[in-house]
């Protein structure tokens, strides 16, 4: 087919001609081989802009299109659109940068045309080298798996259920509701934790859309974003339930920190010491009492336990710790409190005045160092070092110690599953701790609540909405997924089998075909990054739209 | 200085990252800094497309300067691209220098989306840089 390129050069109003000669460069890549016209434009972005450019492709039997105005952040799809409306397809087209690039960071007119003028003569060595590529749909399938039956897991299933979106909830214990259910009340409202769970449980055993699996464990994940293919087994069931989801979220929340890391605090070797979940429950019970029956007239709460150990602060447990001063005050009015912390974590619009409201008489905030924990007579002694850099030590009953939150005993097998990564402390890793804090690496498979990292509920069921959000735009009943259409390919004659593509894919894009001996991509999986291509030693992988070609020509101008 | 320095002007090529470094050049441009003509920018979905091939192909076809610039450490869009870019630069530095090359000619650079400040500074330091030392020998070499 004979090429022909057109070439269009954008003035942008003032913000590129005021800069760049334009008429010089339209003159200097005029006659280069293969172009049949270049024109320029005032705004090529404006709606008579495009039109023009969709009739200019038209009349002059355009093949292949240059575009030089601004970056492609701001409108390469706008022109991708126009090549489509024209009839080319919309990778025979490249734009040149020269807006960003050139006009704006180039202090001399002259120097900035010239190198408009390089930047345009290297978009249109490139094109000739690009080749059409077809828009890539798959079917997928629109149902969920969610793995962790708690808070997180329970609001992403009530919100993600339809008549046309399956959910399959899977919980490793025999009951829904996770860490929440010890509690009697939450933070900062202090309203009973049945107010947040016991409605949504009833509405999930109502919902036909969802179906529980209790005392489950996923065996398997296979597949990718749209169509993963699941395993799930049931405790004494031999047979493991099968089904297919189009995505698939981690809600397993966390664990507590070893306690027998840190034995300056006695706990297993006193009587009266408590964990923070052992204390929720004796709350929740109904009465705080000491081993012998007697109500505790002084209660110590040990703040940051594991924290120095772990290398982080695990966010909540300040908080909940000043809602056992609640408790105890609400049910031991006159009980002395002390708490032993390091810094005090209460951020936010709300938990300054929870603070305030806790503070008063008979609580005190310690802030201390070396805290120990021993036996002195039938009391417990804490032993600390004060602010001030003085050794001290106190007398109470009873002591509560709240330790660092951490990543469930499973996480790593179950990141093996999910094919995704661990990250800071071991929790199941983001893909962008900002800008994507609730994908992960693998296309589809979702963290959220504290198996992400420890958190409030509010948070927690921010995080399971954002994620559910994400697959409902994303995974559309009825509607095919568009997928990456730059991908990498192999070519079956260069492979030499040596698999080194295999080992630095961080997506699992590349088989290894067996009988032929050879690595095959993934065109559904692969994300188009290009390092197989850099790191094949045999030139047998290959970038579609970033070919070796397509970069050298522009290399091969870039140092005229 | 010689008059041959005087009006020698850097070719320096620069692969930069879609999602970082390219979005890092562009901001430079938003906020009007200042960075010499002597780069060209080639843009790549992600540092780890960079090839040493490219490299030095850049080398013999008389680039004075290549830099390599991606997503700061952890920050790569495609998980740990960055990470094989930075491995495959200390090889090529070897090459480049077996090119009888100095392998300061070959940069590599993180610069973030948010970075157009920093963008200016590397390419006007890189530029200054590849001034002192002169052009390309294996360019001038060939071109006797
Ligand atoms: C002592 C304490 C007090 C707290 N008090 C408050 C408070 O007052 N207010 C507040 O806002 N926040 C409080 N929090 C924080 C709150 O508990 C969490 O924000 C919330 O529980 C997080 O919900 P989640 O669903 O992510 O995890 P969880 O509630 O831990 O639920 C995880 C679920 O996943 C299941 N699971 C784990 N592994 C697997 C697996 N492999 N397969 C299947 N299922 C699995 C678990 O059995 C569990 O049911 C407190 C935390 C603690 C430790
Ligand atoms: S296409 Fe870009 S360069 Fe041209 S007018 Fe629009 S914004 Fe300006
Ligand atoms: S281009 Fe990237 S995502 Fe695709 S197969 Fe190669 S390494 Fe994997
Ligand atoms: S690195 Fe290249 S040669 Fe080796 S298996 Fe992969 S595609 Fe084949
Ligand atoms: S995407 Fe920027 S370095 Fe990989």
């Amino acid at each position: 087919m004979e090429r022909k390129i057109g070439v269009y050069v954008c003035e942008c109003g003032p913000n590129i001609a005021e800069k760049v000669d334009i008429d010089k460069v339209v003159g200097a890549v005029s006659s280069l081989d293969g172009v049949v016209v270049v024109e320029k434009y005032k705004l090529l972005c404006s709606a008579d802009g495009k039109k023009f450019l969709e009739e200019e492709i038209k009349k002059h039997g355009i093949t292949h299109l240059v575009i030089a105005a601004c970056s492609p952040k701001q409108h390469e799809k706008t022109f991708m659109e126009v090549c489509e409306n024209a009839g080319i397809n919309p990778y025979l087209y490249q734009l040149a940068n020269i807006r960003e690039q050139c006009a704006w960071i180039t202090e001399d007119k002259d120097e900035a045309t010239k190198k408009a003028i390089r930047l345009i003569k290297a978009a249109i060595g490139r094109v000739k080298y690009h080749s059409s590529l077809e828009k890539k749909e798959i079917e997928c399938n629109p149902a969920v798996l969610i793995i962790g039956g708690g808070v997180a897991g329970i609001n992403a299933s009530l919100e993600l259920a339809s008549p046309d979106r399956k959910i399959y909830l899977v919980e490793k214990t025999s009951s829904l509701g996770g860490m929440i259910t010890n509690f009697e009340k939450t933070y900062p409202s202090m309203q009973p934790s049945s107010h947040i769970l016991k409605q949504k449980i009833l509405d999930m055993d109502k919902n036909e859309n969802i179906q529980v699996f209790i005392d489950s464990n996923v065996e398997e994940i296979i597949g990718f974003f749209g169509n993963f293919e699941i395993k799930v087994k049931k405790k004494e069931v031999d047979e493991p339930a099968e089904f297919e989801v189009g995505a698939v979220m981690l809600a397993t929340g966390s664990n507590f920190f070893d306690l027998k890391k840190t034995p300056q605090y006695g706990y297993e070797k006193f009587d009266n010491i408590f964990t923070a979940l052992e204390f929720e429950k004796m709350n929740l019970s109904g009465e705080i009492s000491l081993k012998n029956g007697k109500t505790p007239r002084s209660v110590a709460i040990i703040h940051c336990v594991g924290r120095d150990e772990k290398g982080y602060c695990s966010e909540i447990c300040c908080m909940y710790s000043l809602k056992f001063i609640r408790y105890l005050k609400d049910k031991i009015p006159d009980a002395q409190v002390s708490n032993f912390y390091s810094d005090l974590c209460i951020p936010g619009k709300s938990y300054q005045k929870f603070y305030e409201q806790t503070k008063g008489k008979n609580v005190d905030f310690i802030r201390s160092t070396n805290v120990e924990v021993t036996k002195k007579e039938n009391k417990l002694s804490i032993k600390y070092i004060d602010e001030n850099g003085n050794k001290n030590s106190l007398l109470v009953d009873m002591v509560i110690l709240a330790p660092a939150i951490e990543p469930t005993s499973d996480v790593s097998e179950l990141a093996e599953i999910a094919g995704i990564s661990q990250g800071d402390g071991g929790f199941f890793a983001e893909e962008h701790e900002k800008l994507n804090p609730v994908s992960t690496s693998t296309d589809g498979v979702y963290i959220v609540g504290c198996a992400q990292g420890p958190k409030n509920i509010s948070d927690t069921i921010v995080q399971s909405g954002a994620a559910a959000g994400k697959i409902l735009a994303s995974l559309i009943p009825g509607k095919k997924m568009e997928i990456e259409v730059k991908t990498s390919h192999i070519s079956e004659s260069f492979c030499i089998g040596c698999k080194v593509c295999i080992s630095v894919c961080s997506y699992g894009a590349i088989t290894f075909d067996e009988a032929k001996k050879i690595s095959v991509v993934n065109e559904v999986i692969c994300r188009g990054c290009g390092n197989c291509v850099a790191a094949c030693p045999s030139g047998a992988a290959t970038s579609k739209h970033f070919t070796f070609k397509q970069i050298h020509q522009e290399l091969l101008e870039a140092v005229k | 200085m010689t008059k041959e320095t005087e009006k020698f002007e850097p070719r320096i090529v620069g692969f930069l990252c879609n999602w970082c470094s390219y979005a890092g050049a562009d901001l430079a441009g938003t906020s009007k800094l200042k960075i010499p003509s002597s780069l060209t920018p080639i843009r790549v979905m992600c540092s780890s497309r960079i090839d040493p091939v490219l490299v030095t192909t850049a080398f013999l076809h008389g680039a004075d300067g290549v830099l390599i610039a991606g997503c700061h450490p952890g920050d790569c869009h495609y998980d740990k691209g960055n990470y094989y870019a930075r491995r495959r630069f200390a090889v090529l530095k070897k090459v480049i220098e077996g090119l009888g090359l100095e392998s300061d000619r070959l940069r590599l650079s993180w610069v973030s989306a948010s970075e157009g400040q920093r963008f200016a500074e590397v390419i006007n330091e890189f530029n200054e840089k590849i001034k002192k030392m002169g052009p390309n020998p294996i360019k001038v070499k060939t071109s006797l």
